[in-house]
């Protein structure tokens, strides 16, 4: 399904995302049918869909982290999984990983510098720092994360997956095991990222989210079957399993 | 800058792991690992008899030795092949595949040191072999025993950069599991062929027979065989240089599972290390049923676990099917073998009647797995696992005839096919009921408390330990060994087919035994805990009057 909504809204430059016959199976069963889709640059997604949609699928494969089957994906107009596309996009996994001998301190630090392109780290430090307040987490700072709760590994992992320069987001399922001040703190972060021009795609199961977003994607057993403005459409209904 | 911060991250990580070392307690661990490693070497050794091989024989040796042992080379070639296709050879910690390989670092330089790690690793279990195996050959075969030691670490070396650099290059272009699978089975079967050709005329070379010739340097020594020095340094730096097309994928699923492998493996789990290795190799449960099961309606336990049973039997894929029917050929040659003579294939055998009774016992596997599932149904656990044997070992019965059709080629007497026929499937059924007992085993105990733990004093705990983990390998052992029985006719010149049902009859009695305590295990457990609580509590009184 060739997708060309919002694309004249954000004028004609390279998109930030975009999918060529983009596609999984798992032997016999399909978990992303061929996609086309572009995403252009600061233009805010939310990616809808039941329990094996092929959201987190679609994601982590627009990340590097799987293989498609078949197609290919582009970020900033870099194959996927290269080094420039690794440079312009940060993924905010449903499944935060840390390292068990690293306090969230360290991590913050260790991925700033992975990621950064300047000899002084001052800018990255002082980011981190910025984040662990906003985050409520300044006193967690020198714990290792790995012995957190459900709530603060994703607060963690928000952190870390912001830390960094990005052009797009890839977030899944981000609300997951927030409390209310963790969920108002991730929205306005991420309303700032945004604000600061960068691509979100947000894959999600918070109906409420998808209000705030410039475009809905929805996908059902892996098939795109609506891809336009949020207002236009019975969201629930695109959330049911076919 | 970004390398410098992979660099600075893990010398971070390098220091606050051995800032968490207990010295003393890995100085001990080492200490123990040299003891009880260099004891086995010095015992193996000295059981290995110094008298030199007739003329004959060495020749022999010269004529064959290369083919039969490049065919060690020519399965590590399999293993690397099948390893890289499936993700191998290298793990790295999932947090790695998440923040450095997403990281735009240089990849091929990240994967660089581990990659090499796990290339050294290799070398050195490889020399380490190869030089035990060496010096061993060298007590009956000419040359000094350094020089066979260094011939044997030699070919370890090779073998095992050849292996690294299989798996690598299988891995980083994409090989196809079973493109991986038959050039490795395809060369493996080159040099069997080469095994049973070599030193005839006009007979056709093996694939790895200069790996082979270099454990022969201890004796003489060809330039030639440096091709497969050389050979197996092309492989690996190939390997090296192709690094930074690695699968994130792959990488990363292999990663999550190894690391659960090793835990399993120090926990000396066996049947979560089977369980793991079948995640490793992406084996999974049929979608359909190889045929439907109509053992579905009708009332009563045993037939509603007799359904289920059958449900995942008919549920396991291709790959394992053929993995268990290699396994029983196996069994069925080493049995045959114990038949001819030699006694120590008995264990080997066992173990691999052991492994092929985890590899069937699934439904029982899972019905332990899901303890609060099985605690919550109306019926006393240990009737409801005794009544998971059933299905399995109806399983095995296809199982048997080929160890038995194995065993009857390697004896090469058409009298062999009866005794096969009577005693294989008992046998076979005995042997695994090890499996049986290591899955029981492992299910939680609704018993034990804490202050009976407390009751072990020390010095017993260890050996307890050990005692837990070779006991369903004894119990496999001692339900293959009835094969002694055959032996004995054999040799006595006696009925070959009373021998048979004799044998047959004690493996039943064996696995009819395992079957008995899987039924009253925890019941006998509840009595001799309520007895000694009584024990105990009337001990308490006794004092409490006297004083």
């Amino acid at each position: 399904m060739k997708s060309s909504q919002g694309t004249e809204e954000f004028g004609g430059q390279r998109p930030a995302l975009r999918t060529l016959q983009l596609a999984k199976d798992y032997g016999d069963r399909p978990a992303v049918l061929p996609l086309d889709l572009e995403v252009p640059f600061g233009q805010h997604v939310a990616l809808v869909g039941h329990n094996g949609s092929g959201k987190t699928t679609l994601l982590r494969m627009v990340a590097g982290l799987l293989d498609p089957s078949g197609g290919s994906a582009y970020i900033s107009g870099h194959r996927s999984g290269s080094a420039s596309a690794r440079a312009s996009l940060s993924w905010l996994s449903d499944t935060p990983t840390f390292y068990d001998d690293l306090s969230l301190r360290e991590h913050l630090h260790y991925v700033a510098r992975l990621h950064s392109q300047s000899e002084s780290s001052a800018p990255a430090e002082a980011r981190a720092e910025e984040l662990l307040v906003r985050l409520q987490l300044e006193n967690r700072g020198d714990d290792i994360p790995t012995s957190f709760s459900r709530g603060l590994r994703q607060k963690a992992a928000i952190a870390i997956a912001l830390v960094r320069p990005f052009q797009l987001l890839l977030v899944d399922e981000p609300f997951v095991g927030l409390d209310e001040a963790g969920k108002q703190s991730l929205l306005e972060l991420l309303d700032e990222a945004a604000g600061a021009g960068a691509t979100l795609v947000v894959a999600t199961h918070e109906l409420a989210f998808v209000d705030r977003v410039h475009r809905l994607l929805a996908l059902r057993d892996g098939e795109l079957v609506y891809d336009g403005a949020p207002g236009a459409t019975d969201v629930h209904r695109l959330v049911r399993p076919g | 800058m970004n390398e410098d911060a992979l660099r600075a991250l893990r010398r971070t990580r390098q220091r606050h792991r051995l800032g968490n070392i207990e010295w003393f307690d890995a100085a001990y661990r080492a200490y123990l690992v040299g003891l009880f490693g260099g004891g086995s070497v010095l015992w193996i050794s000295s059981s290995v008899h110094d008298e030199a091989l007739g003329a004959a024989a060495i020749a022999d040796i010269a004529r064959n030795g290369p083919s039969i042992i490049g065919l060690v080379t020519a399965l590590a070639l399999l293993a690397g092949l099948r390893g890289g296709a499936q993700g191998g050879p290298i793990a790295l910690e999932t947090a790695d595949v998440v923040h450095v390989m997403l990281s735009p670092v240089d990849r091929r330089r990240a994967l660089l040191r581990p990659a090499l790690q796990r290339v050294r690793g290799a070398m050195f279990l490889g020399a380490t072999v190869g030089a035990i195996a060496g010096q061993l050959a060298g007590r009956r075969l000419p040359g000094s025993l350094s020089a066979w030691a260094g011939g044997g670490a030699l070919f370890g070396v090779a073998t095992a950069m050849l292996w690294a650099g299989a798996a690598l290059l299988a891995h980083t272009l994409g090989c196809p599991r079973w493109i991986a699978t038959s050039s490795g089975i395809g060369v493996v079967v080159w040099q069997t062929v080469a095994i049973f050709q070599s030193g005839r005329t006009g007979g056709i070379a093996g694939p790895a027979d200069s790996f082979g010739s270099l454990a022969m340097w201890g004796w003489r020594q060809r330039p030639i065989d440096l091709v497969a020095v050389a050979v197996a340094l092309v492989a690996v730096t190939a390997g090296l240089l192709t690094l930074g097309r690695i699968s994130l994928e792959a990488l990363a699923r292999r990663s999550a599972l190894v690391a659960q492998l090793r835990f399993a493996v120090t926990m000396q789990d066996l049947r979560t290390v089977i369980l793991l290795r079948r995640q490793l190799n992406q084996e999974q449960a049929r979608r359909r049923p190889w045929r439907k099961s109509g053992a579905t309606s009708g009332r009563g336990v045993t037939r509603a676990v007799w359904s289920r049973g059958w449900h995942g039997l008919l549920r396991f894929p291709a790959t394992r099917l053929v993995r268990i029917g290699a396994l029983a050929a196996l069994f069925g040659v080493l049995q045959a073998t114990v038949v001819r003579g030699t006694t120590p294939a008995v264990l080997a055998s066992a173990l691999v009647a052991f492994v092929i009774g985890l590899e069937v016992m699934e439904p029982l596997s899972q019905e332990v797995d899901q303890p609060d599932r099985t605690d919550s149904f109306p019926i006393d656990r240990g009737e409801l696992l005794a009544r998971h044997l059933l299905a399995p070992t109806i399983a095995l019965i296809p199982f048997a005839a080929v160890a038995a059709v194995a065993a009857v080629l390697v004896l090469g007497s058409a009298d062999a096919i009866v005794p096969a026929a009577i005693f294989a499937l008992p046998n076979l059924v005995a042997g695994s009921a090890g499996g049986v007992v290591s899955i029981v085993r492992d299910a939680p105990d609704p018993i034990k408390t804490e202050r009976q733990q407390s009751f072990v004093p020390p010095e017993m705990a260890g050996l307890g330990a050990t005692l837990r983990l070779l006991l369903p390998v004894i119990v496999s052992t001692f339900g293959t060994s009835t094969v002694f029985f055959l032996r004995a006719a054999a040799d006595a010149g006696e009925s070959l087919i009373a021998a048979a049902v004799r044998g047959a009859l004690g493996s039943a009695l064996l696995a009819l035994l395992v079957g008995y305590w899987v039924k009253v295990r925890d019941r006998v457990r509840r009595r001799i805990r309520a007895f000694m609580d009584e024990g105990r509590a009337q001990a308490l009184g006794t004092t409490r009057l006297a004083r």
